[in-house]
């Protein structure tokens, strides 16, 4: 350990030296020469105040735990982040630790060989036990782990408790029900479904939804792992059938291909619409509604004849940490990985983001408000399978092909067998 | 002589130091991406991994791709439009106002250039909240003449998408082109007015007889920058559809957009991005020949 650090010092990295020397000057010199380590880790969780409340709660108390270690930390925001991690990883200059979302985009690291295996560390000590299992499964390829998952989203239906009381409607088991009310609300004069599809993601949860209702849980991953057999199914076609017809019996809002997310959650929160299917970041959309409006849940109900897991809930994890191949430090930024999914730090993310996350037990109720703690705790813990989002999951390309397609599917102007033929040739094609 | 000579040489090497810096910027900031763009087109890149060379496979597939051929169309609708809406009728307006409503002109040229002051965005961004079919001004104002019949959700049909895209294009830059023709109109000599009228001319027959051949260059010059302008389009299509409902109003640049940014297939985008540019050229230099005068250079 000591000749590893005296190499690492005297090495060629004469520049590494210099900010590890200032930066070990600025904590305290007695701690450095023992087990002085030096991480560069990069993080997204910036612009927003929750997050940047959350990351400076977790450093700060990373470095009084670990003082041995120092960090060299760069933010930046979401979508400038993905460009400048891929510009790194692209001209192999990766940090040691980093933020990456799961799904597509870590894949492509993967491939290029530059994603460190967690399996042997995540066997030690139980760390691997303390995450729920579907969402480690999100973060591996081929049986291996690449980054440990950090938090959830989950779609389910949302809608006004006090309109609902006010018009006397009940919440729906089966997806009939739910055509029903939908007609009932259309004849009281509102949108029954809030949906504002510009940016195409918004309307996949319902292809999803009864894609899993339909045929099951896993498809895309099983174009994703390369499986010789994955197939939409009869199912696709029959999904964006469905779909279509909600569409066309008119229970979205007009124009809602053209409308933004924010554009449909102002019909939602104002009672213009009832109902919106959208993620668990609908509970910090819907703080600032107006007084009186109650915020309520319920599962996508079941669709009779349905070959899927009728229980099954479409949630994905949002975002992971991984390490790189190429950092030389691994023991410390495999303990920075344990620090930052450790009950107390996630429990405290939970508290600041309001955001289910994927560490057992994290997600207390106290932390969470009731409604989150609500569908983490009845609904997810009671679902057979978790499916992540499709269109993270899938490449890029694909992902383009698939929300083309459904907003044509939505739109009349591409028929369900030709967005389902479309639809699959893409996963095909791209893997 | 001989001293003339040098002199001559002289000063053409001062000149040359003074262009230099603009020749090393656009180098470095036109000539070169351009180059770069040629030379990524033959490749298959996703950003990440390295890139794969496939030759002209980009340019076949491109041959073939029928959205890449459907948003070209658009444009060429756009630019259609440009001609007619925004390059004629400004002139037109342009006449208006300095030949019969000079008292007013300013402050007609003033509302008129509002729209070219505002950035795109701000513009695409407003016209997002006309459209809107729940609170949007467009389906009020046609509630309220009682035209319930035509309300439509404006951005999110495909049958009126583009439409819609293409009015608000109008609306942004028809101010330029006013300002631009309103100055060439004023330069038109006061005195072949004045013998048309003795000859009992009219406004109608003044503006066809008179202005119009009289500021023929302007109208060629404009005529120019709508046709490139409209080849190039993105910004407002972007804010407005993105290209939506299912590449309903699709337009080349947006559809590069979308490969590149996207998709990542970044050859790919840039063979769309080293075509549009070569049509768009090809387009400029066809209008320019097209509208040329017999004894015009």
């Amino acid at each position: 350990m000591q000749l590893e650090v005296l190499h690492k010092l005297f090495g060629e990295e004469t520049v590494k030296l210099k900010s590890v020397l200032i930066a070990g000057a600025s904590l305290a010199l007695s701690t450095f020469p023992a087990t002085a380590g030096e991480l560069t880790f990069w993080h997204a969780y910036a612009g927003q105040q929750d997050k940047v409340d959350f990351i400076n709660f977790a450093l700060e108390a990373f470095a009084k735990k670990h003082p041995d270690i120092t960090l060299d930390v760069v933010a930046a925001e979401q979508s400038a982040y993905k460009t400048k991690l891929n510009t790194a990883m692209a001209s192999g200059n990766p940090p040691d630790v980093f933020y990456t979302l799961p799904g597509g985009f870590l894949n492509a690291f993967v491939k290029g060989g530059q994603m460190y295996a967690l399996d042997q560390d995540l066997a030690k000590d139980g760390w691997r036990e303390s995450f729920l299992e579907s969402a480690i499964a999100q973060t591996s390829k081929d049986g291996h782990t690449y980054a440990v998952p950090v938090d959830v989203d989950s779609v389910v239906f949302w809608y006004d408790k006090a309109l609902f009381a006010e018009k006397g409607w009940t919440v729906p088991k089966t997806y009939d029900e739910l055509m029903a009310l939908a007609e009932k609300i259309k004849a009281d004069g509102l949108v029954p479904f809030a949906l504002g599809n510009k940016d195409s993601w918004p309307a996949t949860f319902w292809f999803q939804y009864m894609e899993m209702r339909l045929k099951g849980s896993g498809v895309v991953a099983s174009f994703v792992n390369g499986d010789a057999n994955a197939s939409l199914g009869p199912e696709g076609e029959k999904a964006f059938e469905k779909v279509a017809e909600i569409a066309k019996s008119e229970y979205f809002p007009t124009g809602f291909n053209g409308m933004s997310d924010q554009e449909a959650n102002m019909l939602f929160l104002n009672g213009q619409a009832a109902i919106l299917l959208n993620g668990t970041w609908q509970i910090g959309a819907s703080a600032d509604a107006p007084e009186g409006f109650d915020l309520g849940y319920f599962a996508f109900p079941t669709v009779a004849g349905g070959a899927g897991d009728q229980s099954d809930v479409l949630a994905g994890v949002a975002a992971s940490f991984g390490i790189s191949e190429k950092a030389e430090n691994k023991s410390d930024a495999v303990t920075l990985l344990k620090f930052l999914s450790s009950p107390e730090v996630m429990t405290k993310y939970v508290e600041l983001r309001k955001t289910m996350v994927t560490v057992k037990g994290a997600t207390t109720e106290a932390a969470a408000g009731p409604v989150l703690y609500g569908i983490s705790n009845d609904l997810m813990n009671a679902a057979g399978h978790l499916d992540s989002f499709y269109d993270t999951a899938m490449p890029p390309a694909a992902t383009n092909t698939y929300y083309t397609a459904l907003q044509g599917a939505l739109d009349g102007s591409v028929t369900p067998a030709d967005a389902a033929k479309r639809l699959e040739g893409a996963l095909k094609d791209n893997k | 002589m001989s001293t003339d000579i040098g002199l001559a040489k002289r000063h053409n090497r001062a000149t040359l130091l003074f262009l230099a810096p603009a020749l090393i910027f656009v180098c470095a900031f036109v000539a070169y991406p351009v180059v770069y763009a040629g030379w990524l087109s033959m490749f298959e890149w996703d950003g990440a991994s390295d890139p794969v060379f496939v030759g002209a496979g980009n340019f076949l597939k491109l041959a073939a791709d029928p959205v890449f051929w459907a948003s070209l169309g658009r444009n060429l609708l756009v630019a259609l439009s440009a001609i007619v809406f925004q390059v004629f009728l400004a002139l037109a307006i342009a006449y208006c106002l300095v030949r019969i409503v000079p008292a007013f002109s300013r402050i007609f040229l003033f509302f008129y250039l509002v729209p070219v002051m505002v950035s795109e965005i701000c513009i695409g961004l407003l016209w997002r909240f006309m459209y809107n079919p729940y609170f949007g001004l467009v389906n009020a104002a046609l509630k309220a003449v009682g035209l319930d019949s035509l309300k439509r959700g404006w951005l999110g049909e495909s049958e009126t998408a583009f439409l819609a895209v293409v009015v608000v294009m109008s609306f942004t830059y028809l101010g330029l082109y006013v300002l631009l023709f309103t100055a060439a109109v004023r330069s038109v000599p006061e005195s072949v007015y004045e013998a048309a009228e003795l000859d009992g001319a009219g406004d109608l027959r003044k503006f066809f007889s008179i202005t119009v051949p009289m500021v023929w260059d302007a109208v060629r010059a404009n005529s120019l920058l709508a046709i490139i302008g409209s080849l190039k389009t993105f910004s407002l299509v972007f804010v407005l559809t993105n290209g939506g409902p299912s590449h309903a109003s699709e337009v080349v640049s947006t559809y590069l957009y979308k490969m590149g940014f996207a998709s990542f297939q970044m050859g790919y985008a840039a063979t769309i991005g080293f075509v549009q540019m070569a049509l768009t050229a090809l387009a400029a230099w066809v209008v320019f020949r097209f509208l040329r005068r017999k004894g015009d250079t």
